[in-house]
């Protein structure tokens, strides 16, 4: 029975082709972003480096750099708390036995939804006037801790990153739990014998184990922080003012509403530029487990 | 050995932080089910009095196209991607050839990459098609940007049938086309349909594409819709929750009865 060379095509070609495809389109980016391209209709004229300087250091400056410091915020404000929570509640499932059946997907549900669901709930608990938190929040008699949360320039971004980090806990939670069932039991035996407390045991078992899982869960929410989009558009719209804008939403604004289509391409190119950093090393490390 | 108390203090614990994350979805589905009335006196907390259905009637009034544009949407986008994918997923996952780990590294990059950075030339591409602004257009986005997913995810649920199995098929006089038919597909039916819920509650829930690609009433899905109602809706809490619960029902099925399946595509695909 052989294996030929047309099985070979027959099986890869659609995939090849659309990779190929999906190559030639990021290539096409990069030369729309060294264009200076406006309006609906394709214009090839060569800019060199135009966009780069309009957004880097010239007109748009203040704009750019205003998504990269969200972006930035979005990173560090993001990720350690849902990697950190996730970790701790699958720690917990793992301890409380049989009622993890009922309490995981407790936890995981939200990541079913649609970013623009999240946001369209979300807004409504940080509304100012008529918010389900403040609302909250005067019902126990704690009405002076009421906030304009989503209309606090000051704020806005960080309730954004509340929505997100609600909706990704599970779904780093059930990344964690994997890798602590993976784990020996002799471990956690071992370590219940010595007398290890349940935080010694996560301080010195647990978290020294999970190394892996932690990999997979930071590569995949730098990824969502890279394209968030849907969440700022839902909430925020990038408002108050500009203060909640980040690069996807930036991007998308200059390329389909301004019409810019050469700076848009530019803020992909720089998209780009920074996922290419974390997936290229990630693909690296799949590839080299998945085939080994 | 005796449990430790500290289980009784892990389970209240857990049990508090659970209502924490249960607290919007329970808000959404309550106070979608609110007379006006009621949302103006602001208790939202408190349960419904009655079931007002009228507010799914103006929401699906609103909706009704959005929905049936997304699942004409997701399916056909979805079946293709698996499809496509699945035929790669075999080629990668059994014949291996110089060139495996190269098509692999590509399509790993590929998959990962935000959508942002093929949007121009991908609106572009449709436009010159004759596709922009309607749903075979949206299909051939979808498919485009979940086959390289799907091609990964198939490959990995592949590796997990026995190699014995293809060599005893090979033996029989069972060729490559016949073996993917007959014996790959039904014995990895479940990490296919692991596969196919991934892809189907991504595009379903994915908002860049039509917000780019569509507008008008006719022609959108239902996340843009969504979005739309929020605007046109402002204050009206009741009308958007209703409207929010439409639009999650169907991935929120597919994880209440199929959350097995949900958890596994999940996990596949960041590639663990």
């Amino acid at each position: 029975m052989a294996y030929t060379r047309a099985h070979a095509l027959l099986f890869l070609a659609p995939l090849l082709l659309i990779v190929l495809l999906m190559y030639g389109m990021m290539a096409w980016t990069v030369a729309v972003s060294m264009d200076d391209w406006v309006g609906m209709a394709p214009v090839w004229k060569f800019h060199g480096l135009g966009n780069f300087r309009t957004l880097l250091g010239g007109a748009l400056r203040e704009r750019l750099f205003t998504s990269l410091r969200n972006n930035l915020i979005w990173l560090v404000v993001f990720i350690a708390p849902t990697a950190s929570l996730g970790l701790f509640l699958a720690y917990g499932l793992d301890l409380v036995g049989r009622a993890e059946r009922v309490l995981r997907p407790l936890f995981l549900y939200p990541i079913a939804l649609s970013f623009v669901v999240t946001g369209t709930l979300w807004a409504w608990m940080y509304d100012p006037d008529a918010g389900v938190i403040n609302n909250l929040l005067r019902m126990i008699g704690l009405g002076r801790w009421a906030q304009p949360w989503i209309a606090d320039p000051g704020l806005a971004t960080f309730c954004l990153i509340g929505a997100a980090v609600w909706q990704y806990t599970g779904f780093a939670m059930t990344l964690y739990l994997a890798a602590i069932r993976d784990m020996p039991r002799e471990i956690f035996e071992a370590a219940r014998v010595d007398g290890a407390s349940d935080v010694q045991t996560f301080r010195h078992v647990v978290i020294p184990n999970v190394g892996h899982a932690t990999m997979i869960v930071v590569a995949m929410l730098i990824l969502v922080t890279l394209k968030v989009f849907d969440l700022v558009w839902v909430m925020t719209f990038g408002g108050p003012g500009i203060s909640t804008e980040v690069l996807p939403f930036f991007m998308f604004v200059a390329t389909f509403r301004q019409q810019f289509i050469g700076i848009g391409a530019a803020i992909s190119v720089l998209i780009l530029i920074l996922a290419v950093a974390v997936v290229v090393p990630y693909a690296w490390w799949s590839m080299r487990r998945l085939q080994a | 050995m005796k449990q430790p108390p500290s289980r009784q203090v892990w389970l209240a614990c857990m049990g508090f932080l659970a209502l924490l994350w249960l607290l919007p979805l329970y808000t959404m589905l309550a106070n979608s089910l609110k007379t006006i009335r009621e949302i103006a006196q602001s208790q939202y907390v408190l349960p419904p009095s009655g079931l007002e259905l009228r507010n799914y009637v103006v929401a699906l009034g609103v909706l009704r196209h959005g929905l049936v544009n997304s699942t004409l949407v997701a399916l056909p986008a979805t079946a293709l991607a698996v499809l496509l994918g699945s035929w790669a997923g075999f080629f990668l996952s059994r014949l291996r050839f110089r060139y495996s780990q190269t098509v692999f590294f590509a399509a790993t990059i590929a998959t990962f990459l935000p959508y942002q950075i093929v949007l121009i030339p991908l609106t572009q591409l449709l436009a010159d098609l004759r596709l922009i602004n309607t749903r075979p257009g949206l299909i051939v986005a979808y498919v485009l940007l979940n086959t390289p997913m799907a091609a990964l995810i198939t490959a990995t649920f592949f590796q997990t049938v026995p190699a014995e199995m293809q060599e005893a098929a090979a033996l029989d006089g069972c060729g490559p086309v016949a073996f993917y038919w007959r014996i790959l597909l039904p014995v990895a039916q479940l990490g296919l349909l692991s596969t196919a819920i991934l892809i189907f509650t991504t595009i379903w829930n994915e908002f860049l594409i039509p917000t780019a690609m569509t507008q008008g009433t006719f022609n959108q899905l239902a996340t843009p819709v969504l979005a739309g109602l929020k605007g046109n809706y402002a204050q009206l809490w009741h009308i958007q929750m209703a409207g929010a619960t439409l639009t999650s029902l169907p991935p929120l099925v597919i994880f209440v009865f199929l959350g097995r399946y949900f958890v596994s595509g999940l996990m596949a695909g960041t590639l663990k």
